[in-house]
């Protein structure tokens, strides 16, 4: 940890008696071992004469492609933390990585031919227009690391859905991409690691000659731009580079979560201060993280005879690491939403035509055609269609009202305009639960599948608030809290899916957001709680508008911020529970309706509460009668669509406000 | 759909006689199937008439081979391409994805009855709803199918009054595995490995308690793989283990991910197996490993041609052998 390290050389950084180093060779030395004794082992069973092409070209190539992956992701989570200037930064955290696999799954199921030569790409194409739209909706708010990384949640948790969605309707010929989402570093060749090699030393070279610039851009724009850096193509081909190489090893091996970030801010805490040490030290560390987990990953299946994600793995180890760093990240206020909207002039006309709405769009939906191919159904057709179409309709229409007023809150609460309920790491847990009901009881009903995510978004609001209380946080960070839970129960679902058993398929159908399995006494259990939950909501208007005046007005009109804070997060939070267990984990109402009703003029907290609910619920009703119709009779998940609506609505919206 | 036959009273007694079957569903799958087959006697012939619908692969090609065709069968574009065989006649409505069929459709189909599988149990809430559902345990851990199906096409054939077709198909199976078995006694390989593929690197192992393995058994092919297997298959496993059985016949049973396809074709670890350097492996094109015995006959039929080098089977579907020798 001494100052003294001469930063610009590997030489000097190993010369010296740095602990952090020592500890670094150790651990290597330590995955070489396990590395060495699971490859004795493993070749043990083999006949001789496939022992030697397997370590050839299975085990060794395994090893090199771990190191150099590790690099790669190392490298592009340092060069994506700098040109940031967001120490959360990295493939897994922005998206990079989802939206390579989706557009591999996607090319997989539509043009199988350009897989064929054209993999490296595809996954290049994919991630980086993941992290374009990662970018623009960060602009919003300047880039802060926070909502920065929210972004980059939400845009996984879309890819995630529509890739689900993929697998789902490709059949079993997509099983691959199940194994692959995990990021398994299994190799049957050289050809993967020849070509992250070469990869790597090109991105290796060209980050080298930006490292003037880089050094720069860690201050503020206006100094770098003062002291003649371009400031933009800088950034732009840094950021390329970055997504590159992060999509390289995506199109090898899926996703491998969380490398880059720890590897980047692990160096810095061994001691690379200066750009030129942390580009050096990250990829080494990375390669180290990686290559050790790796190692431990092929002894445990080696003893055990199964096959685990390596990829999922170091999501479990990065976690917790994202859980220590978020609450020490620089908070950027940007500037709050300005759109110039003005108070909506007839606010009770139009809340009664909102509430006039809901039943007429709810009738509807009832008797329209279930394919599009006309309009009305006759009634005896009505009387068929209409106990299988009610429950959904109830359901979805209930829980989209409440993840409305979740929003609501939720974004009131911090000032942030991406905090929503799917980000609060609930949805999540409530798939980490299904999952682990599956693992034991793979044909478990649909009753105790409830259960399941019910006790798993308790769990996890549970781990939420201990981790809040404990860490003493106001709400913005307790978003911070949500992010890594969400992103530990992401690694423990990919982990049982990656089984591949008929779980897979259950845990699939239940992340893309379907309705299919609503039944009355669900739809009518959401109801009712939605009528429970209501007027608490309402209520919270007073305590909103105080609290947006600042804390110690708020205190000196006598309402405590800290306890008003965490009823209102419990409040959202059992809201968002109870309407995962009918939606799925995302919908995007959470974060839409919310702004909807702002942008319609309803400003005020009171009007907003009142009209987000009602414009959430109308929104599911239409989102779930154009996904049982559009593709008839192959339904789309409700869930799903809904996402799919509301992300390129965020991204205008947000287009427009810059102006 | 709106052409469909008007909803009358005996839908409403179906749905009354369905809520006395509740408590029946709750004794178990056996005594559920002997209360519908009592319901559907009841409300006589005239209600077979109105024609029922399927909700698992296996029971539409089991349908299809007795002669019955279904009003709607779940995810049609994917059996055509997966399944292939018996081919699935147009009028026959599709139900959409297995995991999210359109109870929509299923309900304008308006069956007098629905079958479907232990796969599809979990969609009982909704078809109860609609018609009564039976369900047939067919693929369970550790229990080798093919009896499992036979007695489900009996049962069947005694439901729609075509017993002796029922009895006939059994009986043709066991004549075509019988005729394979001896065929391939007079050929050069013993021990078989079945796969498919997950990816370039991983395999999945199709146990006794498959329908692949079942027949594999009958086809008088010691099944080499002694691991545990998961739901007829393993999970994926790493492709090394298969070097664990050397002298083993390595069957691939279609689709092979494109990935993978070059991998078997170029990579050099598949190169180095003992059974591809040897030549002793074979693509085969798709069968459907939860089917019933139109499958189970495709399955012997490619196995069987495979084994004793026979480029072509006799549909024409090409077998692709390892390039090497």
């Amino acid at each position: 940890m001494s100052r003294s390290v001469a930063p610009t050389s590997r030489i000097a950084l190993f010369r010296r008696a740095n602990p952090a180093l020592l500890c670094w060779a150790g651990l290597f030395a330590v995955a070489l071992a396990v590395f060495a004794t699971a490859s004795v082992l493993r070749l043990g069973d083999l006949s001789p004469r496939f022992s030697e092409s397997f370590l050839a070209y299975g085990l060794l190539p395994r090893g090199a492609f771990a190191l150099l992956a590790g690099a790669a992701l190392g490298l592009s989570g340092a060069l994506l933390q700098r040109v940031l200037r967001n120490p959360a930064a990295d493939a897994s955290t922005l998206g990079i990585g989802s939206g390579a696999q989706l557009a591999l799954g996607a090319a997989t199921l539509f043009f199988p031919a350009l897989l064929a030569e054209g993999r490296f790409l595809v996954a290049f194409l994919g991630g980086s227009g993941a992290l374009l739209v990662v970018l623009a909706l960060a602009r919003l708010r300047e880039y802060d690391p926070v909502t920065t990384v929210l972004c980059g949640l939400v845009v996984s948790l879309v890819c995630g859905a529509l890739s689900a969605t993929l697998i789902l309707y490709g059949g079993d010929y997509m099983l691959s991409l199940h194994l692959w989402g995990g990021g398994t570093i299994s190799q049957s060749g050289w050809r993967d690691s020849s070509l992250l090699f070469g990869a790597l030393i090109a991105a290796i070279l060209a980050a080298l000659l930006l490292s003037r610039p880089l050094t720069l851009l860690g201050l503020s724009d206006e100094s770098a731009r003062g002291l003649g850096a371009g400031v933009g193509l800088v950034r732009l081909s840094v950021i390329a580079i970055a997504t590159g190489l992060a999509a390289t090893v995506t199109a090898a091996v899926g996703i491998i979560g969380f490398i880059g970030l720890m590897a980047a801010n692990l160096a810095r805490l061994s001691g690379a201060r200066t750009v030129n040490a942390q580009l050096l030290a990250a990829p080494l560390m990375g390669a180290v993280l990686l290559f050790a987990t790796d190692a431990a990953v092929l002894l445990f299946e080696t003893l055990t005879t199964t096959s685990l994600a390596t990829g999922a793995v170091t999501a479990l180890l990065g976690g917790p690491l994202l859980l220590w760093l978020l609450p020490r990240l620089a908070h950027r206020a940007g500037p709050a939403l300005s759109v110039p909207v003005r108070d909506i002039a007839h606010r009770r006309l139009a809340l009664a035509l909102l509430l006039a709405a809901i039943p007429a769009a709810f009738v509807l939906s009832l008797v329209l055609k279930p394919a599009m191919d006309g309009i009305l159904l006759d009634l005896a057709a009505i009387e068929a269609l209409s106990p299988l179409r009610w429950p959904r309709l109830l359901a979805g229409a209930s829980a989209g009202a409440m993840l409305a007023l979740a929003g609501t809150l939720l974004q009131r609460l911090t000032g942030n305009p991406v905090a929503s309920p799917e980000v609060l790491g609930i949805s999540s847990g409530a798939g980490l639960g299904l999952a682990v009901l599956l693992l034991f009881a793979p044909f478990a009903g649909t009753g105790p599948a409830f259960a399941a995510t019910f006790a798993g978004s308790l769990l996890s609001l549970a781990a939420i608030l201990v981790f809040a209380r404990a860490a003493g946080l106001g709400p913005e960070r307790l978003l911070l809290g949500g992010i890594a839970v969400a992103s530990l129960a992401g690694a423990g679902v990919t982990l049982v899916m990656a089984r591949g058993g008929p779980e897979a398929s259950r845990l699939l159908d239940w992340m893309s957001g379907s309705t299919a399995r609503v039944g009355p006494g669900l739809a009518l259990a959401e109801a009712a709680i939605l009528l429970v939950l209501l007027p608490l909501a309402l209520l919270a208007h007073r305590w909103l508008s105080l609290l947006a005046l600042g804390t110690p007005t708020a205190r000196g009109l006598g309402l405590s911020p800290e306890r008003a804070g965490s009823a209102l997060i419990t409040l959202a939070a059992v809201l968002t529970a109870a309407a995962t267990l009918a939606v799925g984990p995302l919908s995007f109402v959470g974060l839409m309706a919310p702004h909807l009703a702002r942008v319609a003029g309803f400003r005020r907290p009171a009007d907003q509460l009142l009209a987000a609910p009602l414009i959430g619920a109308l929104l599911m009703i239409v989102t779930d009668t154009a996904a049982r119709s559009l593709a008839f009779p192959y339904q789309l998940p409700t869930g799903l669509f809904a996402a799919l609506l509301g992300g390129p609505y965020l991204v205008v919206m947000i287009s427009r406000q810059r102006r | 759909m709106t052409g469909g036959p008007p909803l009358g009273p005996t839908r409403r007694a179906a749905l009354a006689g369905l809520a006395g079957l509740g408590g029946a569903a709750l004794l178990g799958p056996g005594a559920f199937a002997a209360a519908a087959i009592g319901l559907q006697r009841k409300r006589g012939a005239g209600e077979a008439g109105r024609g029922f619908a399927v909700v698992d692969w296996a029971l539409l090609e089991t349908a299809l081979i007795l002669g019955l065709e279904p009003l709607a069968a779940p995810e049609l574009v994917l059996y055509r391409r997966l399944a292939v065989e018996p081919p699935v006649p147009s009028a026959v409505a599709d139900l959409g994805l297995r995991g999210s069929l359109s109870f929509e459709r299923l309900a304008l189909a308006d069956p007098a009855i629905v079958f479907g599988s232990n796969f599809s149990a979990w969609a009982a809430p909704q078809i109860e709803a609609i018609a009564p559902f039976v369900t047939y345990d067919l693929f369970l851990a550790g229990e080798p199918p093919l009896s499992n199906i036979e007695a489900m096409t009996r049962d069947l054939g005694d439901r729609f009054a075509v017993r002796a077709r029922a009895d006939r198909q059994i009986e043709e199976t066991g004549a075509l595995l019988g005729a394979c078995r001896d065929r391939l006694r007079a050929g050069p390989f013993r021990d078989v490995l079945l796969v498919d593929l997950g990816d370039a690197h991983h395999v999945r192992v199709y146990g006794s308690d498959s329908l692949f393995g079942d027949v594999l058994q009958r086809l008088g092919l010691p099944n080499t793989w002694e691991g545990g297997t998961r739901y007829s298959a393993t999970a994926p496993v790493g492709m090394e283990v298969l070097a664990e059985f050397p002298e083993a016949f390595l069957l691939v049973v279609g689709p092979v991910p494109p990935d993978a396809g070059r991998a078997i074709e170029t990579g050099a670890l598949w190169q180095a197996l003992p059974q591809v350097a040897a030549g002793r492996m074979a693509v085969l094109p798709p069968v459907n490993a939860f089917g019933a015995l139109a499958s189970a006959r495709r399955l012997s039929r490619f196995v069987t041609a495979a084994l004793l080098g026979e480029r072509q089977n006799p549909e024409g579907a090409t077998i692709r052998r390892s390039v090497r020798s």
